[in-house]
């Protein structure tokens, strides 16, 4: 056999060989005590923007798409959901501190605005998270005025 | 061998590229000299101090070292002697930490991007000022106030001196700001 055949049965079995460790799936069907819904509340125009742009990593509930049964894609994605989880997690929202919840809803709008979220890695393949004008406008106010009246509800923003 | 070698390898790549994902840790060692040493005393120096060369730094539009500062303030954090509080003070030091920290790691994180330094710095100052608050930084501070800031929102900043010295506008309008507060 040639070397270069040797080298392409190995690739071969490697990526067959990985394909049988899968990651854990996100995945919870319930909607927890510690959901943002029970905290502050989402016009159902809001909502569904969140669950089309945000939930797959930012939740505990993933929406799959075919390629993640593929590795490394699942594994990348996997790292990916773990990290969007520890910067912020809709499900888990309601068991923040106060202080937190607040600076997470500023930081919504502030990541809408600036265009950092969603990831343009994220968009690509995600149709429906390429936000318009109008949709980053809702998101943005939404998260503005549910800060704000959180925030108002302990002190005075000044 | 040779293909134990190469799946090996494979196997490598394949977790450096999760890896090359994860942010740049900033673990650089500060450079003070670059940074202007703001002396403070009492038992959250070491947080008021850093927070205090962010907000200078931030002033001068110098973005890498707000992220220093950035970073410096997370380890001013890290080395806070907890043990020392107890119940209500604890809850209130730990419920500041906890968003603080965050902030600051962010801040640390984004050398060159200063807009997104800004805005954490902006709920950085919300905690520094109600740390202060509860457990006092053993020198004069000033709250300034600037209405103008984010669209008519407006934004405070906590500084060590009377004078007016904007760190969200930095050097394209340094003047805006009004004095809220003496704490």
């Amino acid at each position: 056999m040639s070397r270069l055949n040797k080298i392409l049965l190995t690739t071969c079995a490697v990526i067959i060989a990985i394909q049988f460790i899968q990651p854990a799936r996100n995945k919870n069907g319930q909607v927890l005590s510690t959901d943002i819904s029970k905290t502050v509340t989402i016009p159902d125009s809001v909502l569904d923007i969140l669950m089309n742009a945000c939930y797959d990593c930012h939740s505990n509930n993933t929406n799959y798409p075919w390629y993640s049964n593929i590795q490394p894609m699942g594994w990348l994605m996997a790292n990916h959901i773990k990290q969007a989880k520890e910067e912020l997690n809709f499900s888990e929202f309601n068991s923040y501190s106060h202080r937190r919840q607040v600076s997470k809803l500023d930081g919504i709008a502030n990541s809408i605005k600036d265009d950092i979220m969603p990831l343009s890695s994220y968009k690509l393949m995600h149709k429906n998270a390429n936000l318009n004008k109008d949709e980053k406008k809702r998101i943005i106010n939404w998260a503005q005025q549910s800060g704000d009246s959180l925030s108002t509800k302990n002190y005075n923003r000044f | 061998m040779k293909t134990i070698i190469i799946s090996i390898a494979i196997a490598v790549s394949i977790l450096a590229a999760c890896k090359s994902n994860r942010p740049a840790e900033s673990k650089t060692t500060m450079t003070t000299s670059s940074i202007k040493e703001v002396k403070s005393s009492g038992p959250i120096e070491e947080i008021v101090t850093a927070y205090l060369e962010l907000k200078n730094s931030l002033a001068e539009d110098n973005s890498a070292n707000a992220a220093k500062a950035g970073t410096q303030l997370e380890t001013a954090f890290e080395n806070f002697d907890k043990t020392a509080l107890a119940g209500a003070e604890r809850k209130t030091f730990e419920d500041v930490e906890e968003d603080a920290r965050e902030n600051a790691e962010h801040i640390g994180e984004n050398s060159g991007n200063i807009a997104h330094q800004r805005e954490h710095f902006e709920l950085l100052s919300k905690d520094i000022y109600d740390l202060v608050k509860a457990f006092g930084s053993g020198r004069v501070l000033y709250k300034f106030v600037c209405q103008s800031y984010n669209n008519g929102k407006g934004a405070f900043w906590i500084s060590e001196t009377n004078e007016i010295i904007n760190p969200y506008l930095g050097e394209s309008l340094p003047a805006c700001g009004t004095k809220a507060e003496e704490i």
